[in-house]
């Protein structure tokens, strides 16, 4: 049905239209709160091109940990700096440069493999399962990659319990 | 007992009400018995005591209503919602009459000070309530004859303070009545001495020359 | 009856089949789903308003709503009537875009997640294979748009109705989340339709132990999720007026009513699904069986609000925090215990009482670890 590929091309091209823009304004809005909603709006963006390429488990989970989790904390933050809402809180820094070259490195290093990829939508794939279902995640998790996900587990654990002894309260001598 | 047991318990009780609600008869006063009223339909009995918006009392004719349109209630009234004129007669002298007895309803309070300082009995808090209207202005002001009710109407409403206000009337009657036949009597009497006096006076200008002491011993 | 609504989707989707090309029919298809759910959802929550007034009422030894129709059936179009034609009031510092934006951004993630449920046998409007997933990612994002309406509005009031909402949903969210984890470890599946499936023949998971506990905790979470009391501090109307909907009048504020009541639906709905067999059930047709089990526990919500007086913020984190995580935790162990002593058997004594024990025990451990603090009484020697 080319019609309808047609009509998920358009959308799909749409969300990422969308997406860049809302990158830019994420990056030039001069209100922090509003550069925050932008980037949450990336996120949901990219979550949808996720959806859209049949990885469903990662664009829920992007929407899930980022749009609500990540994004929920840094807005609650600017919520909590009560200035920052104000005219003259500058919302850009001037590392332009540097910002550059590490763009710069970041595209050198994965634009050889978007040019591998070739064309899209691919065909065989219209029809075929999907490469890689919840399950077989799961079990890749547990079994080939154990060890980075325990260490990334140790690790979060430490966060935690970091995190508490900061925000713990002095005891009263 | 355990955590969460109080909630338990809680939410018995409301679930109770709910079921109950449904079970019981509505108004019979049960646990758990619904309580509302329909009010435009149904009503609840009215209570002797309650008040709202003050009446203007008349005995027999609403010509003889008993204000004397002097002012004090108006003085009293907290919000000065109540306007009074006398009346005049052709001559202009004031009668004991209000012309104008005007009370503005958005703004009296039901406070009913203007009752207890009435020194005659004259106004009276109503029970009437549903007076609410779209007009604010003109259907809200209202004026002497709107406010007239009759003495029956009182002691439809309010029989016990309506006797109690009668017998208060009827004594203030008689003691007046008796002190007018008192007065009168005193009057009479005084005027029968003045007569006396009068009288003796002439007589004792006929005889020319008053004895002193006589005169002098008189009080006593 | 039970293919009721399937049957009449296949026939118009068959009718256009007929006369248009076949993609065509797919559109269809989609838009008959997307219409269905975006009727139902404010049938939905129009009939939410009454049935939660005619219950608390009742509750409450009052009659309720009965005035507009027969026993106030017409008293939702009222209201929204009155709702559409009241005037819509913007605070003149407010960011009138964030302002505009918040309640839509609330009610569509309400709106979407009813895509997942499923109403009945071959009732979902899309089956998802990561239902669950999608559904905790979507409600999530309802946390942004009372950001928007929060920071929107310009107002004391709203942020700080906003702050405490946020702590409240991302702090109720774990424990929501743990909670669903042994369903899926039970069913092998994210897709709501296959737990559904899973809980044929009675085996509902609300009769195993973890079952239970998984839906109490599930359910209370999802309480605190949608703001309902007594977890409703973001709109403690004895305290900050209305939280982050204080400024909003008219159909905006409708939109928040819409979406409250809206994901009190899907939150009961999704529990129905988890734990309490979803549309199966003997007899009535499946589509039946979903409605009557979902407004069961939206009734269970309505008895909380009618019962139970409204949390303090300390309380209310600590009973996410330090019970319903650490039990939820404790419930996944639980489910894996079951999982390896029923050997593919629904009910068998040594799953069922295992279980059981450790969650007694971790509950009764929980509970004295919580003991709330209790100042000694007080003695005045002098006095007595
Ligand atoms: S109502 Fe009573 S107090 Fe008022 S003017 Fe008349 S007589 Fe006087
Ligand atoms: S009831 Fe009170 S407010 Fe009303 S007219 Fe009488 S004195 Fe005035």
């Amino acid at each position: 049905m080319p019609q309808l590929e047609f009509l998920i091309k358009c959308g799909v091209y749409g969300l990422m239209g969308l997406g860049i823009i809302a990158a830019v304004g994420a990056v030039l809005l001069p209100n922090l709160f509003h550069a925050g909603l932008a980037l949450a709006f990336v996120l949901v963006t990219i979550a949808g091109i996720f959806m859209s390429v049949g990885a469903e488990f990662l664009g829920m989970v992007q929407i899930l940990l980022y749009v609500g989790g990540v994004m929920t904390l840094i807005i609650y933050t600017i919520m909590l700096t009560g200035r920052l809402g104000a005219k003259d809180v500058r919302a850009q820094n001037r590392q332009g440069i540097f910002a550059a070259i590490a763009a710069g490195f970041f595209v050198c290093w994965i634009g050889p493999l978007i040019l591998k990829t070739g064309a899209w939508p691919q065909r065989e794939s219209d029809s075929a399962p999907p490469l890689l279902s919840v399950e077989d995640l799961g079990m890749s998790l547990m079994t080939e990659y154990v060890f980075p996900f325990e260490v990334l587990g140790v690790l979060l654990f430490a966060v935690l319990i970091g995190a508490i002894v900061i925000a713990r309260q002095d005891r009263p001598s | 007992m355990f955590f969460g047991l109080g909630i338990l318990r809680g939410m018995n009780i409301t679930l109770m009400n709910f079921i109950r609600s449904y079970t019981r008869k509505r108004g019979s006063g049960e646990i758990g018995a619904l309580t509302t009223v329909q009010y435009p339909e149904e009503r609840l009995p009215e209570k002797e005591k309650f008040r709202n918006f003050p009446f203007l009392i008349y005995d027999d004719k609403p010509e003889d209503l008993r204000c004397v349109a002097c002012d004090i209630c108006a003085q009293d009234c907290p919000p000065r919602c109540i306007y009074i004129v006398k009346e005049t007669d052709e001559a202009g002298k004031p009668m004991k009459k209000p012309a104008v007895f005007d009370i503005d309803f958005t703004v009296c309070m039901n406070c009913g000070i203007c009752e207890e300082v009435c020194p005659f009995d004259a106004i009276f808090m109503d029970h009437e309530f549903e007076i609410a209207d779209s007009d604010r202005h003109d259907k809200l002001l209202y004026h002497r004859d709107d406010l007239l009710k009759t003495n029956e109407h009182f002691h439809k409403i309010r029989p016990n303070d309506g006797r109690e206000v009668d017998t208060r009337l009827a004594e203030a009657k008689e003691a007046k009545a008796k002190k007018d036949e008192a007065r009168k009597k005193a009057a009479e009497a005084k005027a029968a001495a003045k007569a006396k006096a009068e009288a003796e006076k002439a007589t004792e200008a006929k005889e020319d020359k008053p004895p002193e002491t006589e005169k002098e011993s008189d009080p006593q | 009856m039970d293919q009721m609504f399937v049957n009449i989707k296949a026939a118009l989707v068959g009718l256009s089949d007929k006369v248009f090309p076949d993609w065509v029919g797919v559109l269809v298809s989609i838009a008959v789903s997307i219409v269905a759910i975006a009727l139902l959802g404010p049938l939905i929550m129009m009939y939410l308003t009454l049935i939660e007034r005619k219950v608390v009422a009742r509750m409450q030894n009052r009659i309720g709503p009965n005035r507009v129709g027969k026993y106030g059936l017409l008293q939702p179009l009222a209201d929204g009537v009155k709702m559409l034609i009241k005037e819509d009031i913007v605070p003149r510092n407010a960011d009138k875009v964030l302002h505009l934006l918040a309640p839509i951004l609330i009610v569509a993630p309400a709106l979407l997640v009813f895509a997942v449920l499923p109403f009945g046998r071959n009732m979902t409007a899309v089956d998802l294979n990561v239902g669950i997933l999608f559904f905790a990612a979507i409600s999530s994002i309802g946390t942004i748009g009372i950001f928007m309406a929060a920071w929107g509005s310009n107002n004391k009031f709203s942020v700080l109705g906003g702050m405490r909402s946020v702590a409240q949903m991302i702090s109720y969210e774990i424990p929501m989340v743990m909670s669903v984890v042994p369903v899926l470890l039970a069913v092998g599946s994210l897709s709501t339709n296959a737990i559904v499936e899973a809980q044929a023949d009675w085996h509902w998971f609300v009769f195993t132990p973890w079952g239970f506990l998984g839906c109490v905790i599930f359910f209370l979470c999802g309480v605190a999720e949608c703001n309902r009391s007594p977890f409703d501090l973001a709109e403690a109307e004895s305290e900050i007026i209305a939280g982050f909907h204080t400024e909003y009048s008219g159909m905006k504020f409708a939109l928040f009513y819409m979406a409250e009541f809206m994901s009190a639906f899907t939150i009961s709905g999704m529990t129905t699904t988890l734990f309490l067999g979803g549309w199966q059930g003997p007899l009535l047709p499946s589509w039946l069986w979903f409605f009557l089990k979902t407004y069961g526990l939206i009734f269970i919500m309505l008895w909380f609000r009618a019962t139970l007086p409204r949390l303090r913020v300390d309380q209310l984190m600590a009973l996410a925090w330090k019970f319903l995580l650490p039990l939820s935790l404790v419930n996944i162990v639980a489910t894996c215990i079951w999982h390896f002593l029923s050997d593919e058997a629904f009910f068998t004594p040594a799953a069922f009482l295992v279980p059981l024990a450790l969650l007694v025990f971790s509950y009764w451990g929980l509970m004295k670890l919580n003991q709330p603090y209790m100042p000694e009484k007080r003695v005045y020697p002098l006095v007595d």
